[in-house]
């Protein structure tokens, strides 16, 4: 994020990506941890060596499974499969933080394609910069939120993608206890864990069954989170051979255009509209009874 | 509450070493799988990576150093669109070399990092209910078929040929 208006907490939340990699990268020496990067290598030749597996489900329909589907899942079972004693909390926070820097290998790549097609950059101008403004749509899950029964929280859910720059803007606009913010930590963890599976499998379906523009799906893969949009470019990229330096440098800018852009979009139409939807929705479909978002519900 | 926040540590020649090696590390790694997936020649895509790392390692230097309020993600982004700008004198033997590297394997070992990372959150995870785990998946799809379907129709209205 750029810029991130701040009034009394000062050089607490508007640079959570800087320190995250800082404390752990600075402190420790996260190169030493060869178990961390050991399991990696390993993971990555197995998904490398299975390679991608296409699905036939009708004639013309095909799920594909990618090697980055295979490294999430064994990443997250190495960390909570027992026999595993290698990797525990440490390494998870390690590999947290090197994520961090990760990152930025990311971003290059897609920023050396985006310079390398920066004219057809401009002449899809307006659709790069008018397909931000499409992910308002996560305000039409406000009702769903408010028939499940969530009250306030419904504010900082479904107001954007909740990822670290929005969880730092509803943070500044209401606080670290309030409902709004436990909301948006309650989506901020919960994609955090399912969100990169969930994406990649639901562009896998919708290039199957839907026939959108390929640009539109390069384009929409720049969600706002570096790791949702790794997911999802994986199988648009397969579905359109041929065009990858063009999806890579849609998807690419697409994503710096929703840190850059997308978050004033949060600030000043998504959060206010979602607010004012909420209040005048909640008296006509809200539930008696409230659902509390942090409760323990075994 | 996740763990979002702490206090942050100024760049020190010890922070940017463990920067160097990490990202040598993660380059190695890529490139094996570059080399088991793609076949693509071991050299080449090292030095490709090499590019990648040392664009990566200005803009995390340039977001600590530099006065403004940037994101790495900014200055990694501008410096790779303009090295990589047709007519630069830099543009030829950074597409040969970054080229030799595909999004995918680098997306590949990225993504194992996440999934370890993410284990972290696995019990904050559990003690949400499934409502709010509802929310978040519809979130998520609003977010990409909002985009998606905008964008589609924005291509279709000014005649963009579907390639």
């Amino acid at each position: 994020m750029i810029f991130i208006p701040d009034k009394d907490n000062d050089g607490q939340v508007e640079h959570i990506y800087r320190e995250k990699t800082d404390r752990r990268i600075l402190r420790k020496n996260p190169w030493k941890d060869l178990r961390l990067h050991g399991t990696v290598l390993i993971l990555v030749i197995i998904a490398e060596l299975i390679g991608t597996i296409t699905i036939p489900v009708t004639k013309d329909v095909a799920i594909t499974i990618m090697p980055l589907i295979y490294t999430i899942i064994l990443g997250l079972a190495f960390y909570l499969i027992k026999p595993i004693k290698w990797i525990h909390r440490r390494q998870a926070r390690i590999a947290e933080g090197a994520m961090m820097l990760f990152i930025g290998v990311l971003i290059a790549k897609l920023a050396i394609s985006s310079g390398q097609s920066i004219s057809l950059i401009f002449e899809m101008g307006p659709a790069l910069i008018l397909q931000e403004i499409g992910h308002l749509a996560t305000i039409l899950v406000l009702p769903i939120a408010l028939l499940l029964g969530f009250k306030k929280e419904a504010i900082g859910m479904t107001n954007s993608i909740g990822r670290e720059p929005n969880v730092a803007v509803v943070v500044d606009k209401y606080g670290f206890n309030s409902p709004e913010s436990r909301g948006v930590f309650a989506i901020f963890i919960i994609g955090t864990v399912i969100g990169t599976i969930f994406i990649s499998f639901l562009v896998t379906f919708s290039l199957s069954f839907l026939p959108l523009h390929p640009y539109a799906y390069a384009m929409a893969s720049g969600v706002g989170s570096a790791s949702m949009n790794a997911a999802a470019i994986g199988p648009t990229l397969a579905a359109f051979p041929g065009l990858e330096t063009q999806i890579e440098a849609f998807a690419g800018f697409s994503n710096l255009l929703s840190f850059c852009v997308g978050i004033y979009i949060v600030i000043f139409i998504a959060l206010p509209l979602t607010e004012k939807i909420y209040y005048w929705l909640e008296p006509k479909i809200g539930k008696e009874s409230r659902v509390e978002v942090s409760e323990e519900e075994e | 509450m996740p763990d979002l926040i702490d206090g942050s540590e100024a760049v020190s020649v010890h922070g940017i070493l463990n920067w160097i090696l990490l990202l040598t590390i993660f380059s190695v790694i890529t490139v094996i799988g570059n080399y088991l997936g793609y076949k693509h020649p071991m050299t080449d895509s090292l030095i490709g990576m090499g590019i990648l790392s040392l664009i990566t390692l200005a803009g995390v230097w340039m977001e600590r150093e530099l006065p403004f309020n940037v994101s790495s993600i900014l200055y990694i982004s501008i410096i790779g669109i303009i090295v990589a700008f047709p007519g630069m004198p830099t543009s030829e033997f950074v597409l040969k070399y970054v080229s030799q590297v595909e999004l995918l394997s680098i997306v590949t070992v990225f993504l194992a990092y996440v999934g370890i990372g993410m284990g972290k959150s696995w019990d904050e995870f559990k003690a949400l209910g499934w409502k709010a785990i509802v929310i978040t998946v519809l979130v998520i799809a609003a977010t990409y078929y909002g985009a998606a379907i905008v964008a589609h129709i924005v291509l279709v209205l000014t005649g963009v040929p579907a390639a």
